[in-house]
């Protein structure tokens, strides 16, 4: 996979001037700007890309920031978000911000505050796009191992010696041995601690 | 000269005195027909007179014939005179003795100047001369006409007709005058009658002297006529005293009082209607002289509005301003009359015309507490409105910065983006008129007002702002009961917020019953006062309220065509800042019920 040359910020105003003034402001600062006038038009033109956030005016009509960050949330799409407000009250960025936004600015908006909490939601999105690769090279790697190698896999993770193991399995004590080998091997890693973050990152583990 | 001369001269001249002074008095005024009668008796009198003296002077029996011949002329003209005169005078006597009595005298007159020498005798046969008053005077002999008969018995249905009218004066209340006038006329003709019968008959030998008697009669006459003209001079007296009476009243009420003769063109005006009119106290003024007075705005609306009254005999009302020399204004009601005369002709127009200006002033004092009302509301609107506005100007100001930041990237980079700055720029122009649009509409809406909180009486505010929304209830035709609780305690509160709140909540029942047959516009104000509240309610026979009562409470709901939607919200937020309760609901008679609770303080 190769990275898109420009990040991506998906804005979102229901007033047209100020669409149109952070468009400017953003495009002039190099990013790949996709305005929208309103969340149901923005979720159905929406397609996941690499690295990108989304600017976000609180007060809308129809659907607000807010819940369109609570709907997002549940579809599951990791997508940063700055939140700016005409008027923002202290409740209300404290419940954006624990729901996970990178940044709550009130209008009038600086310039410099915008760029860095957008620059902000676009690192993050890296590391979450970088996070997610990883995990999925894991998956991969989980997918190769053969059944009786995920089940040794199971049982190391959760902490057992070869011999509890060999017992559990009804096998000997050196077959679990190499099983255990291929299974580091398979899964790429060195230490047993690797393997368990392995596990842990990929929600297995502690289910014995 | 002898007594005799004397004594007749003095009698006829008096007599002709009083009867020039009577025929003057009538000729000043043709209606009093007793001035005339009595002068007519007077020189009647005086006529006897003269006649007396000549047959006491005369030298053969044919001067005494033709004396006594024409003594019956003024005799004539005495009697039917004094007929008529007890008619008019006494307002008594029956017309048919008056008219036997003309009748007779009339037939005495002619048979005198027919048959014989005279009425008297056939003819006289010789003059004795006899002494009286130390003189010697002549009296007749001769033989007898028996148509003297005639003149006596006429004499004698007057005698009747006087007494008979006396009666009648007497039973009617009147007895000074029956004894006086009726009783004097009747004595002194029977008197005269007795010596004419004494002395013709030659009964007794005496000369005439019955202008005598009769000058007894002019005597009384004229004392009652000069009794009337004192009553008459006492009846100035208290008509001046009335008139006094009448300015004084008109004065204390503030009036002045005007008389406008019509076709003399001539304007009378009390003291203080000329004070009123800038006229000096002495003026004499004339209709166009006063409407000269009268500001040039109102002058032509009053005088039609009097042409009009004139034209209809109608009463005339009207409001003006009348501007005096020195440049001053006041303004005056005025109400007046036209009066006709008996063919219906208008002659006069009376009336009473009063200052007004205080209260004008006062009235122009309520139109501005009624604006000020307004701009109260408009100031609670704002207040209403206040996160609105500051959203309406916050964001041309966050559209600006970002597009100046915009800009001033834009012009950095190499080359600079020209075409994309120019664009820039132009929103920001027009984003800064639309943020100008928004302080200028909030200056407009905006005007100072303090809250005051002070103690109210609640019937006093429903009185006060039914009146002030007086003129809108009567231009929509509507009919206003009061249910007002007597002692309701007072209530802490802003005296003109609580007088928008209400006046709000009557101009909406004006509108909601607009719809409405004038009939059926009825509003009703109440006050009670229970458990430690004051509650005014305010229904009205509209349409009552939509089906979420509760949202007509809400900013910008509205139901009428023009209307912000904000009356009622900002009732309610007056009302909340009150610790009091607003609310509506229908009422069971169809219509809405709008509930003004205050707290009275009180446990």
């Amino acid at each position: 996979m190769t990275p898109s040359p420009l990040p991506t910020v998906f804005l979102l105003d229901d007033e047209p001037g100020m669409l149109k003034a952070l468009t400017r402001l953003l495009t002039a600062e190099g990013f790949i700007v996709r305005g929208f006038p309103s969340a149901t038009t923005f979720l159905e033109s929406y397609r996941a890309e690499e690295r990108s956030c989304l600017v976000l005016d609180v007060a809308m009509p129809e659907l607000n920031g807010l819940d369109l960050q609570h709907r997002l949330t549940h579809a599951g799409i990791l997508l940063p978000i700055v939140f700016l407000t005409g008027h923002g009250d202290i409740p209300m960025s404290v419940q954006a911000i624990k729901a996970g936004a990178v940044d709550f600015l009130t209008k009038p908006v600086n310039d410099a505050d915008l760029l860095r909490a957008v620059r902000a939601a676009l690192r993050r999105a890296a590391e979450q796009h970088e996070r997610a690769s990883e995990t999925a090279k894991l998956r991969e790697r989980l997918a190769s191992l053969t059944p009786r190698e995920r089940e040794v896999m199971d049982h190391v993770v959760a902490g057992q010696l070869n011999k509890q193991i060999a017992g559990d399995l009804g096998t000997g004590e050196h077959t679990v041995k190499v099983h255990r080998a291929r299974v580091m091997e398979k899964m790429g890693v060195e230490s047993l601690a690797d393997l368990v973050r392995a596990a842990e990152r990929l929600g297995l583990g502690k289910r014995l | 000269m002898s007594w005799v001369t004397i004594i007749w001269s003095m009698t006829a001249s008096a007599c002709l005195t009083l009867a020039a002074v009577n025929l003057l008095v009538w000729c000043k005024k043709r209606t009093e027909w007793a001035n005339l009668l009595f002068s007519l008796t007077a020189v009647g009198t005086a006529g006897m007179g003269f006649c007396e003296l000549w047959m006491m002077r005369a030298d053969t029996p044919g001067q005494f014939g033709t004396a006594l011949r024409w003594l019956h002329v003024p005799v004539w003209a005495l009697l039917v005179a004094l007929v008529g005169f007890v008619r008019l005078y006494l307002r008594a006597g029956r017309p048919w003795l008056a008219w036997s009595f003309v009748g007779l005298r009339t037939l005495s007159l002619l048979l005198d100047f027919l048959v014989g020498q005279n009425l008297n005798y056939r003819e006289i046969t010789r003059l004795r001369h006899i002494p009286f008053f130390g003189e010697s005077v002549s009296v007749a002999e001769g033989v007898a006409n028996p148509c003297m008969l005639v003149g006596q018995l006429s004499l004698v249905l007057l005698v009747l007709f006087v007494a008979d009218a006396t009666v009648t004066v007497w039973r009617r209340g009147d007895r000074r005058q029956a004894l006086a006038v009726g009783g004097s006329i009747s004595f002194f003709t029977l008197a005269g009658t007795v010596q004419a019968v004494l002395v013709l008959w030659e009964m007794v030998h005496w000369p005439m002297t019955a202008s005598f008697f009769y000058l007894g009669i002019v005597a009384t006459m004229a004392y009652e006529m000069s009794r009337e003209a004192l009553r008459a001079a006492q009846l100035s007296d208290d008509l001046r005293e009335s008139e006094e009476r009448m300015t004084l009243a008109s004065e204390a009420a503030g009036f002045g009082v005007w008389m406008w003769s019509i076709a003399r063109n001539q304007l009378w005006g009390s003291e203080r209607w000329l004070r009123l009119f800038g006229f000096a106290p002495d003026a004499t003024v004339t209709f166009e002289d006063a409407m000269q007075r009268i500001h040039p705005e109102d002058r032509e609306g009053v005088e039609r509005a009097v042409r009009r009254a004139v034209a209809d005999r109608s009463d005339y009302a009207a409001e003006y301003r009348v501007v005096l020399p020195d440049n001053t204004q006041r303004w005056v009601a005025v109400r007046g009359r036209v009066y006709p005369d008996t063919q219906g002709r208008p002659v006069r127009m009376m009336g009473a015309t009063t200052d007004i200006t205080a209260s004008k002033q006062a009235e122009d004092k309520a139109q501005r507490q009624h604006e000020e009302l307004a701009h109260l509301s408009r100031v609670a609107t704002v207040s209403e409105l206040s996160g609105s506005l500051a959203h309406e100007l916050n964001q041309p100001l966050a559209i600006i910065l970002t597009n100046a930041q915009a800009a001033q990237r834009l012009l950095a980079q190499q080359p600079p983006d020209l075409a994309e700055a120019q664009e820039i720029l132009a929103d920001i122009v027009s984003e800064d008129q639309r943020a100008g649009e928004v302080i200028r509409r909030l200056r407009s809406l905006l005007k100072h007002g303090e809250t005051s909180l002070q103690p109210l009486t609640v019937n006093g505010i429903v009185e006060e702002v039914l009146q002030l929304s007086r003129n809108s209830l009567i231009g929509h035709g509507i009919t206003v009961h009061r249910t007002l609780a007597p002692n309701v305690p007072q209530v802490q509160g802003d005296h003109i917020q609580l007088q928008q709140v209400l006046l709000n909540l009557i101009l909406n029942a004006c509108d909601a019953m607009s719809a409405n047959p004038p009939a059926g516009r009825q509003l009703t104000v109440t006050t009670a006062h229970r458990d430690g509240a004051v509650r005014i309610s305010v229904s009205d026979t509209g349409c009552g309220l939509p089906r979420v009562a509760e949202r007509i409470f809400e900013p910008f709901y509205t139901t009428k065509k023009q209307g912000l939607g904000l009356g009622l919200s900002i009732c309610r937020s007056i009302v909340t800042a009150h610790k009091g309760r607003l609310w509506a609901e229908n009422s069971a008679a169809g219509g809405a019920v709008f509930h003004l609770e205050l707290p009275t303080g009180e446990k």
